[in-house]
């Protein structure tokens, strides 16, 4: 298998599809998953975006389907495009258990509860002004 | 004969819209609506290009001018050819190349000095 791999890319096709833009293409778009593989792997969950990392899933399953369907099939931008529709829908719910699942009541207690005070101080208070304007 | 007239030119206007719709890559393909997808991509993203220019990433606007340009030409070496998403690539590849030239420009003449407001 990786020797007739080896003798391909030795040979006058493979080296011409190496200098393709059928590689470049693809090749150049891999940032977008290595990108968001690292975020998955070293950022906190406050750095997600709820709303880009379905939008970029989404985008990704498109571009699944038009690497397929395209002349000549483009696996290596097949691969690229699913790999970040996974990674995307691993951000997103990290998201979502970070934010309503309890993730951060468990990795920042002492945040959380902070907030959770400032939110029934901030309630107390429009309690009071209501009164007040009534 | 006007009736048949206007029939004709109905005819005509129908087959411009079917040769739209049943082209090979029209909007009953997938080769429509992936560079439209990226189009919306690139409309979330253009309030960056008032974005203030010490806050630019030098890597990522090097990336998406190459990926820019590069696709471009891919847009042109597959089947179908594919003018929509050329456009939206030679988009990316020119805000790409506008980012970088505010952040030359900024390097080169902004760092350093006092602040406007401050003067």
């Amino acid at each position: 298998m990786s020797l007739r791999l080896l003798t391909w890319f030795k040979s006058p096709e493979g080296r011409q599809y190496f200098f393709s833009t059928h590689f470049w293409g693809p090749m150049a778009n891999w940032g977008l998953p290595i990108a968001a593989l690292g975020d998955i792997i070293g950022k906190d969950e406050e750095t997600i975006s709820g709303v880009m990392s379905p939008t970029l899933a989404g985008y990704s399953m498109i571009f699944m389907r038009f690497a397929w369907r395209v002349q000549p099939r483009n696996y290596l931008l097949f691969a690229c495009h699913a790999t970040n529709a996974t990674a995307q829908l691993v951000q997103e719910a990290r998201f979502l258990n970070y934010w309503y699942g309890g993730g951060r009541e468990k990795k920042h207690p002492i945040e959380s509860g902070v907030d959770s005070v400032k939110g029934k101080v901030q309630e107390e208070v429009d309690k009071v002004k209501n009164a007040v304007k009534a | 004969m006007s009736a048949q007239a206007s029939s004709a030119a109905a005819a005509h206007t129908t087959s411009k819209l079917q040769a739209f719709l049943n082209h090979p890559a029209g909007p009953k393909t997938i080769f429509f609506w992936a560079p439209m997808a990226k189009w919306a991509l690139v409309a979330a993203g253009i309030k960056d290009l008032s974005r203030p220019a010490e806050k630019l990433s030098l890597n990522q606007n090097l990336a998406l001018a190459a990926t820019g340009f590069i696709w471009v030409r891919y847009s042109f070496v597959i089947t179908p050819v594919n003018y929509s998403l050329a456009a939206v690539n030679l988009f990316v590849g020119g805000t790409g190349i506008a980012q970088l030239y505010r952040i030359w420009d900024y390097k080169k003449n902004g760092a350093g000095l006092p602040k406007l407001a401050s003067a």
